[in-house]
């Protein structure tokens, strides 16, 4: 339990390092598999989308004064539960077509087919 | 810095992961449309953030917290998120508990062991250094986001 532990100290903030950085945050998320899992009890998957990068989304914000370590890790996990929805939804689209590769329409239909994307009309273009 | 939000973009190669691993195998997805899902993801990001602003706004508070964002959840009509978010917020909570008790524990056993070693070696170590800098910026991840 403490190796998995230290394991993750060491892992952990170097890859948020790493992620504050560069722009090139692909290296990082690449290079930290999920040590948390062995850890936890078949716990869920802790976010791989790097919260410096969503930090700096919510920063965008102007009404937004200040913004918890917590509520940015959950809105990163939130993205990420989103990015798995969307894809499936308009993967359901290229299936239509019998189509193995998903493409922009297949995008395009799940949102105006998914009353949950309506926010995203009219933003992707 | 003149970027637009929603051009603040995810990494390329995290999105394609995440969307990989939610199709079946054998399914791939163009470059277009990939990068149109990122973008939505942003902007995703975006309309959550400015929704569980509002509601720590109506609760007077200054700081956006995790209860804020699944208010938001449920307010977007992504009930469904809620419930593995909650999970997820659990495991966070406790790794975050587990850091701190490790480092903790670390910086005494960095002390015992420095004890011992006095006798012997000189300090030339810069490892200590690099401890030092490591607790800094842990101590700057806990900074809250600032306008």
């Amino acid at each position: 339990m403490a190796a998995a532990a230290t394991a993750a100290v060491t892992i952990g903030p170097t890859a948020a390092l790493v992620a504050e950085e560069g722009p090139s945050g692909e290296a990082a998320p690449a290079a930290a598999p999920p040590p948390q899992a062995p850890a936890a009890s078949a716990g869920p998957r802790l976010s791989r989308l790097p919260l410096a990068r969503v930090k700096a989304l919510v920063k965008a914000d102007p009404d937004v004064t200040l913004a918890g370590q917590e509520a940015i890790f959950i809105l990163a996990r939130a993205a990420e539960l989103f990015v798995e929805t969307i894809a499936r939804d308009a993967y359901f689209c290229a299936q239509q077509g019998k189509r193995k590769t998903l493409q922009r329409k297949d995008l395009d239909n799940a949102i105006e087919a998914v009353d949950e994307f309506a926010f995203l009309e009219g933003t992707l273009d | 810095m003149a970027e637009r939000p929603e051009d603040l973009n995810l990494p390329n190669a995290v999105i394609t992961r995440i969307i990989k691993e939610a199709l079946p195998d054998g399914v791939n997805i163009s470059k277009e449309a990939r990068s149109a899902i990122s973008r939505a993801a942003s902007v995703f990001v975006l309309y959550a953030t400015s929704c569980a602003n509002n509601f720590a706004m109506k609760g007077k508070r200054k700081t956006l917290n995790a209860g804020d964002v699944l208010s938001a959840m449920e307010e977007m009509e992504f009930q469904r998120f809620i419930s593995p978010l909650k999970e997820a917020l659990d495991a966070y909570r406790r790794e975050q508990k587990g850091k701190k008790e490790a480092s903790e524990q670390k910086k005494k056993d960095k002390d015992k062991r420095t004890d011992s070693e006095e006798q012997d070696k000189s300090r030339e170590d810069d490892n200590d250094e690099d401890d030092e800098r490591m607790e800094e910026e842990e101590q700057n991840e806990e900074e809250e986001v600032d306008n």
